[in-house]
């Protein structure tokens, strides 16, 4: 079932009215089974797999969470009995107990994922033939609940949760039916309690839930789908074209990924709203960024916070990582050599956003374009400061800052090619491809399936989108702020919205509109 | 105090109580502090001491690295 169809609304609206009819303290329970409804609806051949999951994982936390409480017991009887060499021995025999555990669910979860995302295109890659039709077997949601549950364990295991007793609830946390099919990938201490607890009716909930959900449908029907049938063309028959036509797929490729990225965020986020539920940020204008790596912050959030946290932090500060960079400081001298644990670390983790994607090479060298751009600026940053000092160039200064801003935006737009095109060798010939002059740019242009109003809806909905960013950049909370404005004004604004939606969404025949881009990873 | 201000010169540490939660101090930044942490005061903080409280402001800072000192 997807987000922009309408059975999913009227999903979406029983689900919300069902919630707050019953007993506050059953309404976790409701919740639950609308998200297995929803999944049984969407994926039924492949419940097992969430199933499974959230089984083991549960059950392995509980062991995990058993080590921790009964290490701390332990502790807090014997307190004045241990020697300092005892507690550490202690601590270490209830580490490796944890560690085992922790593997154990990790690899067996990992393992699905693997074998279901990644092990068809290796075989396929091969050439020895397409074994299994992909489609229906990935799990919906796989690499989002498998990452979710992985920071459960690996929480669990660092000590900073305690273990969830409730299996039917840990349950609800695994398959909460919004971040089913895009995520965000949420955290355990973060969501979990706001899920089981039962939240009152409130009308600023529902309010300005809906509004999310309407914004939500203006960026991905109206920006993302139309700017999507160019792209589409253009991508899909690369060969035909050449020169400026191949950048202006990129650039509304780059649009398109965002809008229909960030508006399904905003769809579930709007839906969760609305049953009282604050789920995590995913994006925070991203375009705004002034460099890659800040990029990295704004951008899917969910995916760069759990790599930051459960592979970049687990390696740059990891013992083995830490001696080597000493070792190597000797060698070739004291900044790269404590540099050398980050640097490794950075393209770990952006290997894994790369192959998060999939197993193709163009998702590997995605990761690695962006990793590589930042270890560069990192390597680079001395020489740079000395450049900007010596062309006497005002790096506080507003002109430098929108620079960096626009300097990243086309880092950005170029970086896109490798996930968007059919293969990395492609991508390349892409490149080469707009570098070629000839061809008839104004007359081309409109024969891609957009004819000049969808160009002139698209400008403008990119228009409204940048205004709402910036304003939001300075500070302002839009719907706080178009609560103040009369009732009036404000439903002529909603319908105005809704109206938009409605009217100028992308909704032609043999066009799915709901397939999100994300839904595929 | 000068082990921070060495990694990031344009920060206020002094004042500031919200490091993290302001998104002031980023990642790298943060590897690089515990790096010079572990060396100075010859401690071993880890990953499980990553808490944004624990590097919140100069004083958590401080009273982390006494916890692992004992």
């Amino acid at each position: 079932m997807a987000f922009t169809s309408f059975y999913f609304l009227i999903f979406a609206a029983l689900v919300i009215c069902v919630y707050y009819s019953v007993p506050k303290k059953g309404r976790w329970l409701a919740l639950l089974a609308a998200s297995y409804a929803f999944y049984l609806m969407s994926s039924p051949r492949t419940f097992l797999f969430v199933l499974f999951t959230t089984v083991i994982t549960f059950f392995g936390g509980r062991y995990i969470g058993r080590q921790n409480s009964e290490h701390k017991a332990y502790l807090q009887e014997h307190k004045d009995r241990l020697s300092k060499e005892d507690k550490k021995a202690l601590k270490a025999s209830v580490q490796k107990k944890k560690r085992q555990m922790a593997a154990l669910i990790l690899v067996a979860n990992f393992g699905v994922l693997a074998a279901v995302k990644y092990f068809a295109p290796f075989i396929e890659a091969l050439g020895v033939g397409k074994i299994i039709d992909l489609g229906i077997l990935i799990p919906l949601g796989i690499s989002f609940y498998t990452f979710q549950t992985a920071a459960y364990i690996i929480d669990l295991y660092r000590g900073k949760i305690e273990a969830d007793s409730s299996i039917l609830k840990f349950a609800l946390f695994v398959s909460f039916f919004p971040q089913m099919v895009q995520g965000p990938i949420s955290r355990y201490d973060q969501l979990a309690g706001q899920l089981y607890e039962g939240h009152d009716f409130s009308y600023r909930n529902i309010s300005y839930g809906a509004q999310l959900v309407l914004w939500g449908f203006f960026k991905k029907l109206v920006i993302a789908d139309r700017a999507a049938i160019l792209v589409n063309q253009v991508f899909d028959n690369y060969d035909q074209y050449q020169g400026g036509i191949v950048f202006v797929a990129l650039l509304l490729y780059t649009v398109q990924i965002y809008g229909d990225f960030s508006g399904g965020i905003d769809i579930a986020r709007g839906i969760a709203a609305m049953l009282g539920i604050d789920m995590a940020h995913n994006f925070m204008r991203p375009y705004f960024s002034d460099s890659i790596s800040e990029f990295w912050r704004r951008w899917h959030m969910s995916l760069s916070f759990w790599c930051r946290d459960y592979i970049f932090f687990s390696i740059s500060l990891s013992k083995s990582f830490g001696k080597a960079g000493k070792r190597l400081r000797s060698i070739l001298g004291d900044r790269v050599g404590k540099l050398f644990p980050v640097l490794v670390a950075q393209m770990a983790t952006f290997l894994t956003i790369g192959l998060w994607h999939g197993a193709e090479f163009k998702y590997i060298a995605y990761g690695l374009y962006n990793g590589g751009i930042i270890i560069l600026g990192l390597l680079l940053e001395p020489y740079l400061r000395k450049l900007t000092a010596a062309l006497h160039i005002n790096v506080e200064g507003t002109g430098w800052k929108l620079f960096r801003i626009l300097r990243t935006f086309f880092l950005i737009v170029i970086g896109r090619m490798f996930p968007r095109a059919a293969s990395f060798g492609v991508a390349i010939a892409m490149f080469g491809s707009i570098f070629k002059g000839g061809g008839n740019f104004s007359g081309e242009i409109f024969a891609l399936g957009l004819d000049a109003a969808d160009f002139v809806i698209l400008l403008g909905g990119c228009v409204i989108w940048s205004i709402i960013s910036y304003r939001q950049e300075k500070g302002i909370k839009i719907r706080e702020d178009i609560s103040r404005k009369p009732l009036a004004l404000r439903w002529l604004l909603f319908l105005g919205a809704f109206a938009a939606v409605v009217i100028l969404g992308v909704y032609g025949p043999g066009y799915d509109a709901g397939a999100f881009i994300y839904r595929g990873f | 105090m000068e082990i921070l201000t060495g990694i990031r010169s344009d920060i206020d540490f002094e004042s500031n109580k919200k490091l993290i939660d302001d998104g002031l101090l980023e990642s790298l930044d943060i590897v690089a502090i515990v790096g010079e942490f572990n060396e100075e005061f010859d401690v071993e903080i880890s990953v499980e001491d990553l808490l944004p409280e624990n590097f919140n402001s100069v004083d958590a800072m401080v009273e982390l690295i006494t916890r692992a000192q004992e």
